[in-house]
């Protein structure tokens, strides 16, 4: 008997037949991942919540249009990127994300030492100063872990597109965050 | 400024080629200017991954729905139909259990089932031997019978024709004297 690990390609391949449990499993390997993309570039856990479950449900009715497997991580989050990105069309018409009140006075924690809890804050202060192309650019690159190539799927957008944001994003990152260090927080 | 030969972002994402990175490593190693450069995104992606990702407040799962999923029945069928191994190997196993069965299921009765069977048909063949012999020596006495009545009936006219021949002559005969 040969033992190997069940596959990301197994699960969608029995899912496709129709086996819920199969696609159950892929879920419990993804939501993590999909859910914290969604929060932090929607900055809202409900929506993220509720968003996480549309995109898989989408995933499962159309995981037959999937050409291949072993690019459902690009697919999965491109469903996530053009659902949140629906949601904002909702919510504001001219697709940029409401920045939250007071982001200002919180990135400014001051004081000699810092607590994990400002290092959220000034870290998601930051974030919140970018735009939202720049500050998904990063999520996918930094938190997700994606290459350029996949981001670009992932976007629609060339990877020279997917670059200039990310890099541009990093540089307004490094001006922000560059007190924590110098503080040591990190 | 970098003065790196390639984009050290690039570099410190791992999206070089092989050759141009292993160009990139060299570099670093001679040049202090691209080792800060290096060390501010480093510091800045530590920063950023400082605050972890966040456990999903509830699970996401999926419960079939028998009213939209396609019946157990269709869902085989279907799996089995579209599969040529899988229907050759049904063929196949149709065919054995089939030839199982007729050998296991045959009627064959025991001694005493063949015996009194036996002794019915003797009795049946005997007794309609018999009808057939008594049939025909029926016919054979109703065609003596028809036979002896007509002569019966032949004689007895012969004896009227001479009782009247006999009665003629007598008259004519006692005329003369």
């Amino acid at each position: 008997m040969i033992f190997r690990a069940v596959e990301d390609a197994d699960l969608i391949r029995k899912a496709r037949g129709g086996d819920v449990e199969a696609f159950n499993l892929l879920i419990s390997r993804w939501d993590k991942r999909v859910y914290n993309y969604l929060v932090r570039i929607l900055r809202n856990r409900e929506d993220a919540l509720d968003l996480s479950q549309d995109v898989f449900l989408k995933a499962y009715q159309n995981l037959r249009k999937l050409d291949d497997p072993e690019r459902f991580a690009s697919w999965l989050f491109r469903i996530a990127h053009n659902e949140a990105y629906s949601l904002f069309r909702k919510r504001k018409p001219e697709g940029e994300p409401e920045r939250e009140e007071g982001s200002e006075a919180a990135v400014r924690t001051g004081g000699a030492s810092v607590f994990p809890i400002e290092l959220s804050i000034a870290v998601s202060t930051a974030l919140d100063r970018l735009s939202a192309d720049q500050r998904e650019a990063v999520v996918l690159k930094v938190y997700q872990g994606f290459k350029f190539e996949e981001m670009s799927e992932i976007l629609s957008c060339p990877v020279s597109t997917v670059k200039s944001r990310l890099y541009t994003a990093l540089e307004l990152l490094k001006a922000d965050l560059s007190p924590l260090k110098a503080r040591g927080a990190v | 400024m970098s003065c790196s030969p390639f984009d050290l972002r690039d570099y410190f994402f791992g999206e070089l080629p092989e050759e141009h990175r292993r160009q990139a490593d060299l570099h670093m190693k001679t040049c202090a200017g691209c080792r800060e450069e290096l060390e501010a995104l480093r510091s800045t992606q530590a920063v950023l991954l400082s605050v972890p990702d966040e456990e999903i407040p509830q699970r996401i799962g999926f419960v079939s729905d028998r009213v939209y999923e396609p019946s157990v029945v269709r869902r085989w069928w279907g799996a089995l139909w579209n599969s040529g191994p899988r229907l050759g190997f049904a063929s196949a196993a149709m065919l054995s259990v089939s030839i199982l069965f007729s050998a296991t299921h045959r009627p064959a009765g025991s001694p005493a089932d063949i015996a009194r069977q036996v002794n019915e048909a003797v009795v049946k063949a005997v007794a309609e031997s018999d009808a057939r012999h008594l049939q025909e020596t029926a016919k054979l006495i109703d065609a003596a019978t028809q036979r002896f009545d007509e002569r019966l009936a032949h004689d007895s006219e012969i004896m009227a024709k001479y009782n009247t021949l006999s009665y003629r002559a007598a008259a004519y005969g006692g005329g003369s004297q």
